[in-house]
């Protein structure tokens, strides 16, 4: 009986399979994302519990100084804020403090707001904000964050044990600081560390053992509208209201984090056990029919892309060598992205929750260009069959694959991870969209690669990579540098580009004109970038995402961002 | 007695040893590490990553790695977790008591039922009884545990709502009280029914299958031939001879206990060994996994002992020498 079950749960797949694939042509239906209504924002009745769900468990390093992924940031965001918030245009917007540059924009000075504190009751001052950069700068520190204390004066310095002090900190008073940088970046709000540690809670413990310690372990604290009340290691974390909250004591009693097993989501949020989680694409469906949950959706800042690999990066010279001309004809990869119905690939296997994309900046993206400025690369096999033919790639000896011009076999190599149920036919849809024009594609060693495998063999440079399906997620601010800069050990694709290097390093630099808008003048640089790359194409830019949330209707207030959700003092019981 | 457990003991040295190379080999086969596919210019960049692939000696000849590895495992010390950032001992120590909640829930489980169906079959043998209590049994063997969990959640937590489905405590208890030792059971049950009935198979048939041979031997015909009463030969003469292979299995038991059901506390979010486990080979995370897997091993070898070392005890005819 449970075999049939199975099976039967098997056939309902595939048949869902058809059926989104079909649905295409009508269109996906958006759920309009839910407003806060004003009317009711005025009778809201404070408390109540809300159960915040996650798929992976949090390793419990409670500090945003230290912590490694999502599972803690989950956590953290209940408890803690920094100096600068991320408006809604994905902008800088002051939080817990305001700023001000002088004139060379080298020197930012801070001003935090007064009366703000800690969850044990201390204040929050600038002093915590320069213990912060010294933990992360401290020659001990074993997190990742050095880069975003980088660009301060003499952190290096410090870092490398060669000066006792950063020099380019100057603590003015209890709630202002000073900051100088090495060279004035456009962007330095986004980059620079703005998240205060309290100084007086951890004390003496050293920058390296300040991880394992209990203060951030088993009591930590911060300056949120929820104080953390228990923990259970992987598995739950409760959170208490904060009375002396900054903005006013949230209306929740409190919020329970809690990691369950990701195929259960959506049972657990029909019994009510979840109020608020990140749905599974997979079980989208059926979680968004559920009768009492709220679902939304919201395009994220990530996407997928195929890579195309074009050379190897040269570590010695530090910079990407492209010395690999099999995929260098420009109609070759374009022929590649017009084979492929990249909607149809969306709907099929992420349940509708994206779209194609076709520069490397989601369309949240203040920086996006417009659609109309660039190509396309709509689904046409009959365009990618000419394009090929016309670059000189025919089929030469009649086995129904494209030999290259020189009449020599031409095969494509093609990786993807493994990981989720649908990876193998995810990759199949690929390989065959290409073969159906012709090109020779298939499996690079036959099966798929995890996770880890997957990026050792394409950061080795291996031989055998030629094409990849990659994933990509962004942060506030548009930025490319890290990943596509000819001198990125990032850059996986191996692609060099003069033109591209020098708008990239255009796109963070002050406008000469100094009247110029900041932000207009990035948008225009970042514009010509994305027609190079969207040309030039050194990748197959394929999906976007879209994110898909499930809040039970008894919960209200709920902000969704791109990043995450997020206004949680407003958060409120909906009767 | 005394003298085999020390001989025992030194002869599992280079047994340990050995494992021990093994373990280290597979780990270090496996591709990538903690760091690999950390690609993130926001928060980290490749000067980071080498760094600390040189802080944590990855970058070490192989075998300078392993006896460092082993240098402090002969002291007790396994390192730390990269991922968890705090040492593997703590870490363990910390899920170990969930683990052996459920491991010994779930043992109890398997050995009350197998002992129930294993009397019943052992005594009615050939009947239609008999028979429905293998079916169930080799049908529990032949289920995927992932499937009875999740068809176990289905019913029991989602459709009638009598336990909660994930996690091994419930929110807003206080430890010690009446109401803390409650929530743990409720979150323990459905985990440890999966577990424990879906193993009774093997009992069971020993059980059952001694029975039957005892019950051909000359003592209990005997105590026919004396008019003794069914039910007293069966649960008194029969019975007692027949647990001690029984009681024997415990001791193989013990690793079983500590090494957690991987599959099972993954889908009940159940917070013990088996997860971290799990967690550890995904994440790459050498130490915990390396641990974890020495443990294990270990356990299993002082099992053997005390399985050994029992059946001596029990059972008269065997001397240990």
């Amino acid at each position: 009986m449970k075999k049939s079950a199975f099976w039967l749960v098997s056939v309902m797949l595939i048949m869902s399979l058809f059926l989104a694939a079909c649905s295409k042509e009508t269109g996906t239906e958006k759920p309009e994302e839910k407003k806060e209504d004003d009317k009711k924002a005025a009778e809201i009745k404070p408390g109540g519990k809300v159960t915040f769900g996650y798929t992976q468990p949090f390793k419990g390093v409670l500090s945003y100084a230290y912590y490694e992924g999502q599972d803690d940031v989950n956590a953290l965001q209940f408890m803690h804020e920094g100096l600068i918030a991320t408006n809604d245009e994905l902008q800088p917007e002051p939080n817990l403090a305001e700023w001000e540059f002088n004139e060379d924009n080298t020197v930012v000075t801070f001003k935090l707001k007064q009366g703000v504190k800690w969850h044990d009751g201390h204040e929050l001052t600038a002093e915590d904000m320069e213990y912060a950069w010294y933990l992360i700068a401290d020659p001990t520190y074993e997190g990742a964050r050095f880069s975003n204390v980088a660009m301060i004066k003499g952190a290096q310095e410090y870092h490398d044990g060669k000066a006792d002090k950063i020099e380019g900190i100057k603590l003015i008073d209890d709630y202002t600081i000073e900051v100088s940088v090495i060279e004035a970046q456009v962007n330095l709000l986004d980059n620079i560390w703005s998240i205060p540690e309290p100084k007086h809670y951890y004390g003496d413990i050293s920058s390296k053992e300040l991880p394992d310690s209990d203060q951030v372990r088993k009591n930590p604290i911060g300056v949120g509208p929820f104080k953390v009340k228990n923990i259970v290691a992987g598995e739950m974390i409760e959170f208490e209201r904060y009375d002396d909250y900054w903005q006013g004591p949230a209306h929740l009693d409190g919020v329970v984090y809690k990691i369950i097993d990701g195929s259960l989501a959506q049972g657990l949020l029909q019994n009510g056990e979840i109020d608020v989680m990140l749905a599974p694409s997979d079980q989208w469906p059926q979680i968004k029919e559920l009768a009492n949950i709220n679902p939304v959706t919201i395009d994220a800042l990530s996407y997928s892309y195929i890579g195309i690999d074009q050379g190897r990066y040269d570590t010695k010279a530090k910079k990407v060598v492209m010395d690999n001309p099999k995929f260098s004809n420009k109609k070759l990869r374009h022929a590649m992205a017009h084979a492929i119905d990249r909607q149809a690939f969306v709907d099929a296997f992420r349940n509708g929750l994206g779209k194609p994309l076709n520069v490397p900046f989601p369309s949240v993206s203040w920086a996006k260009i417009d659609d109309s400025q660039i190509n396309q690369y709509e689904y046409d096999p009959e365009k990618a069959k000419a394009l090929l033919d016309e670059a000189g790639y025919k089929d030469v000896d009649g086995d129904g694959f494209r030999e290259d011009p020189e009449g020599n076999p031409f095969t494509i190599n093609f990786d993807a991870m493994a990981g989720t149920e649908t990876a193998e036919a995810r990759a199949q849809f690929v390989i065959q969209s290409w073969q159906e024009v012709g090109l020779n594609a298939k499996l690079n060693g036959g099966s798929l690669k995890d996770f880890n495998l997957f990026y050792d063999t394409i950061e080795a440079d291996d031989p055998s990579v030629e094409t990849f399906h990659g994933a990509w997620g962004l942060a506030a601010d548009p930025d490319p540098a890290g990943i596509w800069l000819s001198t990125d050990k990032w850059n996986m694709w191996r692609w060099a580009n003069e033109k591209s290097d020098e708008l990239i390093k255009k796109g963070v630099q002050f406008p000469e004109d100094t009247s110029k808008d900041v932000t207009e003048y990035r948008k225009e640089v970042y514009a010509e970038w994305q027609k190079l790359v969207n040309d030039e194409l050194p990748v197959i830019f394929f999906e976007q995402r879209e994110d898909a949330w499930a809040i039970n209707k008894r919960v209200g207030g709920v902000k969704v961002t791109p990043f995450n959700v997020d206004e949680f003092h407003l958060w409120h019981i909906v009767e | 007695m005394l003298q085999y457990t020390i001989r025992r003991l030194i002869g599992m040295i280079p047994i340990i040893f050995l494992i021990s190379v093994v373990v280290f080999s597979l780990a270090k086969l496996m591709p990538g590490d903690a760091l690999s596919g950390k690609i993130d210019p926001l928060n980290s960049d490749p000067e980071y990553i080498e760094s600390m692939r040189e802080k944590m000696g990855l970058n070490d000849p192989i075998h300078t790695q392993y006896l460092r590895w082993m240098g402090g495992v002969v002291q007790g010390d396994f390192g730390d977790s990269f991922v968890h950032k705090r040492s593997v001992m703590e870490l363990v120590g910390d899920r170990l008591p969930n683990t052996v909640i459920l491991g010994i829930s779930a043992l109890i489980i398997t050995y009350f039922l197998a002992f129930l169906m294993g009397r019943f079959s052992g005594r009615y043998a050939y009947s239609f009884g008999d028979y429905l209590i293998s079916g169930f049994n080799y049908l529990a063997l032949a289920i995927p545990s992932f499937v009875a969990a999740l068809v176990a959640i289905y019913i029991f937590s989602i459709h009638l709502q009598w336990v909660p489905a994930s996690g091994s405590i419930g929110s807003g208890v206080e430890p010690g009280t009446f109401e803390y030792f409650l929530s743990k059971a409720k979150h323990t049950i459905l985990p440890a029914l999966v577990l424990g009935a879906m193993a009774t198979a093997s009992y069971t048939q020993f059980l059952r299958n001694d029975m039957i041979e005892s019950s051909r031997k000359d003592y209990v015909r005997t105590a026919r031939a004396k008019g003794t009463k069914e039910s007293t030969i069966y649960n008194k003469h029969i019975l007692r001879n027949s647990v001690i292979p029984i009681v024997t299995l415990l001791g193989f038991d013990i690793a079983s206990i500590f090494g957690g059901a991987i599959i099972t506390e993954t889908i009940f979010t159940y917070p013990g060994i088996g997860y971290l486990f799990v967690e550890s080979v995904n994440a790459r995370d050498y130490s915990v996994m390396m641990a974890i897997a020495m443990m294990l091993t270990i356990l299993t070898l002082i099992g053997n002992l005390v399985a050994d070392i029992l059946y001596g005890l029990v059972d008269p005819r065997i001397r240990l020498s």
